[in-house]
C-alpha cells in the first residue's frame, strides 16, 4: 500500500466523507451556542455543555448509537447487540429519558431556593401562575400551525411538549417532552435551555411595552421577615396540597420540595450542600451533554424543529407579557403598591428573570431594589410550570 | 377561510374546539391550584406568626412574674470581724512617701469617692518625680 493509498483510505473514513451538511450546520450552530455560552456569558453552566454534546454528535454521530432502538425512533434493532454496544452518551441518556435528571435537578433548584420572598408576599403566586400563559397559547399556535400549506403541524401530545417551552423551565420542558414526545426532545430541550438563556434580550422590550414609566417606578414596600417555622411547614404545605390536587406532578414538585426541606429544616445540611453543588454540577454535565447530543444534524434540521423555535419564542413572549399584565391589574387592585415589571419574573428561569426585573426597574428609578420582589413570583413560576406539566401530562399521558 | 378551518379539522388529531377548552381549563387550573396556595400561604403565615407571638407574650410574662415571685438574694455575711469605718484592709506599700501623707491621699479618696475606708484597698502610693 502506497503512502497515498493510506492517506486517501483514512480521509475516505474521516468524518470529512461521513458527515451530511446537516452536521455540518449544527456544528456552525453548536460554535455559535458556545460562543454566547463563553465570551457573552448566557448560563454558561447549561450551554457550555449542551453545545458540546451537539458538537461532539455531529463530528461523531456514533456517540449516540442505539443498537437495540432503546430510545431511538429511527433505525433497525440489532439483535446480537449487547446494551453496552450502545453509544457512550447514549447511556448517559438513559437519565433523561427515565426523567431521572430533571427530577434530580428540581431537587437540587429546591436546595437552592429561598421561598421567604413568596412566603412574604402570597400574591406571587398569582404572578407566578398568570405567567404561565404562554404555555397555553403556545398550544394553541402549534396546533393551529397544521393549517399552514406544506406543514404537516403538531399532534396534541407534541403541542403540549412544546407548549411547555413558555414555563421557562429546562427541567420540566425535558420532563414532560420525555413522556408525551421523546422525538422532539432535542429541539424541545435545546429551544428552552436558549431561551432560557436569552431571557435579558427577549424580556425587557415586553416589559417595557407593556407598562407606562410611571408604573416602572413604582418603589415597593420592604417585605417582612418570615419565620422559620413558616419556611419548614411551606414544603410539606405544597407537596401534599399540589400532589393530592395534580398526582402527576410528584416527581417534579416532590423533589424540588424535598430540596428546599433538606435546605430549611436546618438538620440536614450536608444533604443540602450536596444537592445545592456536588449533585447539582454533576448531573448538569450528564444533562446538558446529552441533551445536546440529541441535536444532530440529520434528525434535528427539519421544518418541524424551525417551527418549534418560533413557537418556543412566542411562548416566552406570551408568558412575559402574562405576568406583567397580571402584576399591573395587581397593582391597580391594590392602589399602586405593585411594580409591574416584577410580573415578568414569573416565567421560572430562576434566578435570571428576576434579575431583569431588577435591572430594567432600577433604569427607570436608581434607588429601587425590585430582586426581592421579583424572586417571588420567579419561585411561584417555577411551582406553576410544575403544575401546568402536571395538567398537560394528566389531559395527554394516556 | 373555509378552506383552511377544514383543512385543520382534517390534519389535527383533536379538535380545534377542544384544543381551546384544554387552553382555557389549563391556565385556569394553574390559576386556581397557586390562588389556593396563596390563601393557605396565608392563613398558615397568621397562624404561626400567632403561635410565635403568643409564645412570645407567654414567655415575657413568665420571665415578669418569675423575676417579680423571686425574692432579692440576701446580701453574703461577712466573714471575719468587720472593720472600723476608718480603718483600711491589707498591706500597703508606700514609695517615697510618709505615711502621713499616704493617710492623707487615702482619706481624700475615700471622701471623694464617697466609699468608706473599710471598703477599700490601697495596694501601694508612689510619690512621682518631676
Amino acid at each position: 500500500m502506497s503512502v497515498v493509498n493510506a492517506i486517501v483510505e483514512i480521509f475516505q473514513e474521516s468524518g470529512f466523507m461521513s458527515l451530511s451538511w446537516q452536521n455540518w450546520v449544527m456544528i456552525l450552530v453548536s460554535f455559535g451556542l458556545l460562543y454566547l455560552a463563553i465570551v457573552k456569558k448566557f448560563e454558561p453552566l447549561l450551554l457550555l455543555p449542551i453545545a458540546f454534546g451537539m458538537l461532539l454528535v455531529n463530528i461523531y454521530p456514533d456517540i449516540m448509537a442505539d443498537p437495540l432502538m432503546m430510545s431511538s425512533y429511527e433505525g433497525t434493532v440489532d439483535p446480537n447487540a449487547h446494551w453496552y454496544d450502545a453509544g457512550v452518551l447514549r447511556l448517559i441518556y438513559a437519565g433523561v429519558k427515565s426523567s431521572i435528571f430533571p427530577c434530580l435537578i428540581f431537587m437540587a433548584v429546591g436546595a437552592m431556593t429561598d421561598f421567604g420572598p413568596l412566603l412574604a408576599n402570597p400574591m406571587s403566586l398569582l404572578l407566578g401562575a398568570a405567567a404561565q400563559l404562554g404555555i397555553y397559547v403556545a398550544f394553541m399556535i402549534a396546533i393551529l400551525s397544521g393549517g399552514l400549506p406544506f406543514f404537516d403541524g403538531f399532534t396534541a401530545k407534541e403541542a403540549a411538549s412544546i407548549a411547555i417551552i413558555g414555563g421557562a423551565d429546562g427541567p420540566t420542558a425535558i420532563w414532560l417532552t420525555s413522556q408525551l414526545a421523546p422525538h422532539l426532545l432535542g429541539p424541545i430541550a435545546v429551544a428552552a435551555y436558549s431561551y432560557m438563556a436569552l431571557i435579558p434580550l427577549i424580556q425587557p422590550p415586553i416589559m417595557k411595552l407593556l407598562t407606562t414609566k410611571k408604573e416602572r417606578e413604582i418603589k415597593m414596600d420592604q417585605l417582612r421577615t418570615v419565620s422559620k417555622a413558616e419556611k419548614i411547614i411551606f414544603p410539606i404545605v405544597v407537596t401534599v396540597l399540589c400532589v393530592l390536587i395534580l398526582p402527576s406532578v410528584a416527581p417534579l414538585l416532590g423533589m424540588l420540595m424535598l430540596g428546599n426541606l433538606f435546605r430549611e429544616s436546618g438538620v440536614t445540611d450536608r444533604l443540602s450542600d450536596t444537592a445545592q453543588n456536588a449533585l447539582c454540577n454533576i448531573v448538569t454535565i450528564l444533562l446538558g451533554v446529552t441533551v445536546g447530543a440529541t441535536a444532530e444534524g440529520k434528525t434535528f434540521l427539519d421544518l418541524k424543529t424551525i417551527a418549534i423555535i418560533i413557537i418556543g419564542l412566542l411562548a416566552f413572549a406570551f408568558s412575559t407579557a402574562g405576568g406583567v399584565l397580571f402584576a399591573k391589574l395587581l397593582n391597580v387592585i391594590t392602589r399602586g403598591k405593585i411594580n409591574p415589571l416584577i410580573g415578568s419574573a414569573g416565567v421560572s428561569a430562576v434566578p435570571m428573570a428576576a434579575r431583569v426585573s431588577q435591572v430594567e426597574g432600577r433604569k427607570y428609578n436608581p434607588s429601587n431594589f425590585l430582586l426581592m420582589h421579583a424572586m417571588g413570583p420567579n419561585v411561584a413560576g417555577v411551582i406553576g410550570s410544575a403544575v401546568a406539566a402536571g395538567f398537560l401530562l394528566m389531559t395527554f399521558g394516556k | 377561510m373555509f378552506n383552511i378551518i377544514l383543512a385543520l379539522a382534517n390534519k389535527r388529531d383533536i379538535p380545534i374546539g377542544e384544543a381551546v377548552n384544554i387552553s382555557v381549563t389549563g391556565i385556569v387550573v394553574v390559576m386556581l391550584v397557586l390562588a389556593l396556595l396563596a390563601v393557605l400561604v396565608l392563613l398558615l403565615s397568621k397562624g404561626i406568626r400567632a403561635v410565635e407571638s403568643a409564645a412570645k407574650k407567654r414567655n415575657g410574662k413568665k420571665a415578669d412574674s418569675e423575676s417579680a415571685e423571686a425574692k432579692p438574694a440576701e446580701p453574703s455575711k461577712p466573714v471575719g470581724t468587720a472593720l472600723p469605718e476608718s480603718a483600711s484592709a491589707g498591706d500597703l506599700d508606700l514609695y517615697n512617701v510618709d505615711e502621713k501623707t499616704a493617710a492623707v491621699i487615702m482619706a481624700i479618696v475615700s471622701n471623694e469617692s464617697g466609699i468608706p475606708l473599710n471598703r477599700l484597698l490601697f495596694k501601694s502610693i508612689k510619690a512621682i518625680e518631676k
